[in-house]
């Protein structure tokens, strides 16, 4: 595939504080991290199930963690490993959750695709393409109910835009003016079938209108130009009561899921777009115009890599679940019981 | 220290995989997240980027080969590091040699083939083998719904009449398809109470008591189930696995004992060696064995295997069930040491000082019941043999020798085999060697 | 005590609810502005304004999942489904959100929300818009399932329900929304999960719900003639059912016939059928019968129809087979 046509590049944007820069190359890393140590267990076959890798995507969860506000929510697919680490989930919980323990960020309950952490922001990773669009409308709905000022930031893959569910819930949310941003993050697959074969059109934001949503549409390859042009959208959606459509393209270097062998596309495609890789820019920049040292960018990995080390043993030392634990949750009076001391109740038994 | 680079898994449901095509070479410098392999899975051919940086010291799984997930497939480190010492820490010895045993197909196809391990067979239990009672009819048809064909009858109606001791069979249904419904039951109670009217006492009799020919109520006693040992619980196990599994047939043989009960007698007195008949028979079945390797043998779940050693077990019986010690080598014993280690571990066993190891191992194993008085008998084989000898009691039988009739002292013996090991010959020849040991007993011992 | 009729009924309930928790608020199609498809709704627009009475389109699956997402963030939606058929669009919103994402964020969010309206047949609505949904919403963990009978129950359970931390599925009738009954001036709740004798008997256990109860009532009326006093037993709560009540008049009577709108094959019927036999078993004189529909898809003409239905005639028959009664 040849670069997107919506190279809209815009004029460098100012404040590249060198400190700054660092900081967020810092947090992409960390995502790239968790996801390579993530693919390492799953090839030592620690963690099973579904595997799917934001790396690649990483700029889009940094740059969300970084303007979101008290209140604020995200809602995103099942590729939602990096937003629970850019939002500052514990990557021991993260990890332990893959691997199904007890100390994993939704107890073992959700695994992989369903990351969940409310304090967080994080208001969870959806396993049914679209099914989650109306939910964060409903999410929307509930602000501008309470008044509470609250921004929720539902994301989606540009796969899900071809679903009833996604439609529904945008047409709702322009209809109602809530405040919310819809973010497909175009990473140009859905799986293994690229865009021109999901869809007569090639810009997915030209949906926007007939919703009444605001919308924008840019190469995601900078994480700063990122965080300055999903503010806005963000502002708008917060102030002017007008709910946005952002359409980011972007790249995953792996697979769909860990046993997708991406055979769909070429390596010269793949390269293209590493060379578009927000890490490998902000690492570029920092050696080349910041001056920082190899010593110093190694340091940086080692110590990221030191925490992913540290959430790997602490998700392998984690114990496994109570055996009761699969009584319990489903229903407000099952956690009461529990609590109390009950045995759970079971229907039908 | 250096990294072991293991074959990883690429999916979910992949096993082992192939090194499609190796990206690296011995002595290469490797980045992390740089291709060092081609792998093919399962489901498609995938490109393996390395976790960790450093020099390849060693690639230590060749392509083309099938190798489980997890092994070592390649050592990374810094140049001049032992890659033995990163190999023994890590746990094994490297591809060169788990590759080898997995590579052709019917080795690897083999290889993880659970195969019955002889020993492990008779070593598991204990237990073993019992005279193959017929199912034991029930004590007392308590439901009465085991006469010929179930009868019909709502599960209400069948608690009543366990209520009220009726036997189901003696009520006439009256649902759909003659079943045995609640009215029914309670109007046979009612004339089961009515019944015996003529009685003086039975005014004052509950319904459903019985009462015997002078009115007296019967005493009720209700079934217990009974707490199973260990050794009951092995014993059901697995007889019931030999009797399902094991396809059974029996010879019975009658032997003249005339010369082996005289031989006996002189060697009470000649050594004082306390000798039994069952000694004699279990020296007679150990040199027979010998003879009929064939008969030594069991199926393994897929072909018939010849045990090179003769080891008997000895059916004892014990306060819990029975158990079976070994005689080990009992084919390279003289009738002496035989009969000393028969009778010692006859005696431990029932003082239940057995060590397990005395209690497994055995290629054929010997029954006897004559201290009760049983004539004949068959036994279920133990599973780990081809078949298991059930000896009767000596009796003084009429026989007529040479027109002439007379007493002789004859024992009969029923050897039930295994199908799947032997024919119905095979095992005749083996009783007729056994029979003309037994009727020649000096030649035995010489 | 006044008569209201069912919608009287859950009208003031969900009025009530609103007045006493300005976090409730109802939503669907035309449940605003035309004043509920059947009225359940009706002058609450009025009353509340537009916000708390959300007029939707045509976008079940949409105004579904934005309900679970209201009540994930702390709002307690009604849901009105102008029929439950229409809820087979919204199904994957309730099946894989409602039902599961107090379960899949372990406890971090609650789920208080009610999705309610007519279930099962009504009159000459031919397949798509006759079938009995209990089957499916009872069939997965997750959700409370209601289906009320009488206007005393409706207005009980349905304020039981708005004020439930869960996901309630709330069954109710197009046929029955005129049905009037007592209901009394002061404010009463329901609990959630308990069954109503609505006849007591000695004979057969007659157990049944939403439309089915007129049904059994009937039929127990019929079986007055051969002397047979039906137990007619209203569960009102489908899931969690009450074990308890349904096995204690099995244990008298020894039997048991179930009459519901619903197909044969599987959920709510046998799911009941089967705790009898399994914890009655010793108590039964008889199989557990079903009179439920016959197992084809709702035809639209009316004498058709009315042999797929349970009727008195066919439940009655149903009750004296068990009985053993000669017919």
């Amino acid at each position: 595939m040849s670069p997107p046509s919506a190279e809209t590049s815009p004029a460098p944007v100012a404040g590249r504080d060198p400190d700054e820069l660092r900081r967020l190359y810092t947090q992409m890393l960390r995502i790239r991290r968790f996801e390579e140590a993530a693919a390492r267990a799953y090839t030592q076959g620690k963690i099973s199930g579904f595997l799917h890798l934001y790396i690649g995507q990483e700029a889009i969860a940094v740059s969300t963690a970084e303007l979101m506000k008290p209140g604020d929510r995200v809602v995103t697919t099942y590729r939602d490993h990096g937003f629970a680490v850019a939002l500052g989930c514990d990557t021991g919980a993260c990890m332990a959750e893959l691997y199904g323990k007890k100390t994993g960020l939704v107890g073992g309950n959700g695994g992989s695709m369903h990351f969940f952490a409310k304090d967080h922001g994080l208001w969870g990773g959806y396993a049914i393409v679209g099914g989650h669009v109306p939910v964060a409308a409903g999410h929307a709905f509930a602000s501008k109910y309470l008044g509470d000022g609250a921004v929720t930031l539902c994301f989606l893959g540009e796969g899900a835009m071809h679903i009833g569910a996604t439609h529904e819930g945008m047409h709702l949310a322009g209809l109602w003016r809530l405040p919310i941003v819809f973010v497909i993050e175009n990473n140009q697959y859905a799986m293994g079938t690229p865009l021109r074969r999901q869809t007569a059109v090639d810009d997915l934001t030209v949906r926007a209108p007939s919703y009444r949503l605001t919308s924008d549409r840019w190469v995601v390859r900078d994480v700063f130009e990122t965080r300055a042009r999903l503010a806005k959208a963000i502002d708008r959606a917060r102030n002017d009561e007008q709910p946005g459509l952002v359409e980011l393209l972007t790249y995953r270097f792996r697979g769909h899921s860990m046993s997708d062998p991406g055979k769909y596309r070429t390596k010269d495609e793949v390269e293209q777009w590493k060379e578009r890789d927000p890490l490998f820019r902000a690492e570029a920049e920092l050696r080349g115009q910041h001056g920082m040292s190899e010593e110093d960018l190694e340091a940086i990995d080692e110590t990221v890599w030191g925490e992913m080390d540290d959430a790997v043993r602490f998700a392998e030392q984690s114990p496994h679940p109570e055996p009761e634990h699969r009584f319990l949750g489903h229903l407000v009076e099952d956690d009461l019981a529990a609590a109390a001391g009950h045995e759970p109740v079971q229907e039908g038994n | 220290m250096a990294k072991i680079v293991e074959l990883p898994r690429l999916s979910d449901t992949m096993e082992e995989g192939v090194i499609a095509k190796w990206h690296v070479a011995e002595g290469d410098k490797v980045k992390r997240g740089q291709l060092i392999a081609e792998i093919e899975t399962d489901k498609a051919t995938m490109e393996f980027e390395s976790f960790d940086a450093g020099v390849v010291l060693r690639l230590l799984a060749p392509e083309g080969e099938t190798m489980a997930i997890g092994t070592p497939i390649a050592v990374l480190g810094k140049p001049g590091e032992d890659v033995e010492a990163a190999l023994a820490a890590h746990g094994s010895g490297g591809a060169t040699a788990a590759p080898a045993e997995a590579a052709p197909e019917p080795a690897a196809k083999a290889a993880p083939e659970p195969a019955p391990e002889p020993a492990a067979a008779p070593t598991e239990a204990a237990a073993a083998p019992a005279p193959s009672a017929t199912p034991a009819p029930p004590a007392s048809p308590a439901e009465g719904d085991r006469a010929p064909g179930r009868i019909a009858a709502s599960p209400l109606a069948r608690r009543l009449a366990r209520e009220h001791g009726i036997e189901l069979s003696s009520i006439t249904g009256s649902g759909p398809h003659g079943r045995v419904i609640k009215t029914d039951v309670e109007a046979a109670a009612a004339g089961r109470a009515a019944a015996p009217g003529a009685a003086p006492a039975a005014a004052s009799v509950p319904a459903g008591v019985e009462l015997d020919a002078s009115g007296r109520p019967l005493l009720v006693r209700p079934d217990e189930p009974v707490k199973l040992s260990q050794m009951r619980k092995a014993i059901a196990r697995r007889m019931s696995q030999a009797n399902a599994e094991i396809p059974h047939f029996y010879l019975t043989t009658v032997v003249d004992m005339d010369r082996a009960v005289a031989l006996r007698d002189q060697l009470k007195s000649a050594i004082e060696a306390k000798v039994s008949f069952n000694d004699l028979v279990l020296m007679a079945a150990s040199r027979a064995l010998r003879v009929h390797p064939e008969v030594n043998a069991y199926w393994d779940g897929q072909t018939v295997v010849r045990r090179g050693n003769v080891h008997l077990g000895v059916a004892v019986a014990v306060d819990e069930g029975l158990i079976v010690p070994v005689v080990r080598h009992a084919d390279q014993k003289g009738l002496r040491e035989l009969a000393e280690q028969a009778r010692d571990l006859g005696l431990r066993g029932r003082d239940k000082k057995l060590a397990p190891q005395e209690m497994s191992g055995s290629t054929f194993t010997v029954s006897n019941l004559g201290m009760f008085g049983i004539d004949e008998f068959s036994a279920v084989i133990n599973p780990g043999e081809g078949a298991i000898l059930a000896v009767g009691a000596i009796a003084d039988t009429v026989v007529v020798v040479d027109g002439q009739v007379g007493v002789g002292k004859r024992m009969k013996m029923t050897l039930a085999c295994d199908h799947r090991v032997m024919d119905g010959a095979t095992g005749a020849k083996f009783l007729a060697t056994m029979r003309g040991l037994l009727e020649q007993p000096l030649a035995m011992l010489a | 005590m006044p008569l209201l009729q069912i919608r009287e009924a859950l009208r003031a309930a969900i009025d009530e609810e609103m007045g006493r928790d300005d976090r409730v608020f109802v939503m669907g199609e035309e449940v605003g502005y035309y004043d509920g498809a059947y009225k359940v709704t009706e002058g609450l627009l009025k009353k509340y304004g537009e916000k708390r009475v959300v007029d939707t389109p045509i976008a079940e699956a949409g105004f579904a999942g934005v309900g679970v997402g209201a009540a994930m963030a702390g709002l307690r939606p009604i849901i009105e489904f102008m029929t439950f058929n229409f809820s087979a669009v919204a199904f994957d919103q309730i099946l894989n959100n409602a039902a599961k994402l107090r379960h899949l964020s372990n406890g971090q969010f609650t789920l208080p929300i009610v999705f309610r309206g007519p279930n099962a047949a009504a009159h000459m609505l031919s397949s798509t818009h006759s079938q009995a949904f209990e089957s499916f919403y009872c069939g997965f963990p997750g959700v409370k399932v209601i289906s009320v009978a009488t206007p005393y129950d409706a207005k009980g359970l349905l304020k039981s329900a708005i004020r439930d931390d869960n996901p309630v599925i709330f069954f109710e009738s197009e046929v029955m929304y005129s049905v009037k009954g007592e209901v009394p001036d002061e404010e009463y709740l329901i609990p959630i999960g308990k069954a109503d004798i609505k006849r007591p008997g000695d004979d057969v256990t007659v157990i049944t719900w939403g439309q089915g109860v007129a049904v059994a009532l009937a039929a127990a009326q019929l079986c007055e003639a051969d002397g047979l006093q039906c137990e007619v037993i209203d569960l009102r709560t489908l899931r969690p059912l009450d074990d308890e009540a349904v096995l204690t008049s099995v244990r008298k009577t020894n039997r048991a016939v179930l009459v519901y709108h619903g197909w044969p094959y599987g959920g709510t019927g046998a799911e009941i059928s089967d705790r009898i036999q399994r914890l009655a078993f010793d108590h039964l004189d008889a199989p557990v019968e079903r009179v439920c529909y016959e197992d084809v898809n709702m035809p639209y003409a009316e004498n058709l129809e009315n042999l797929v239905i349970p009727s008195p005639e066919r439940a009655a028959e149903a009750i004296k087979r068990i009985a053993y009664v000669r017919v």
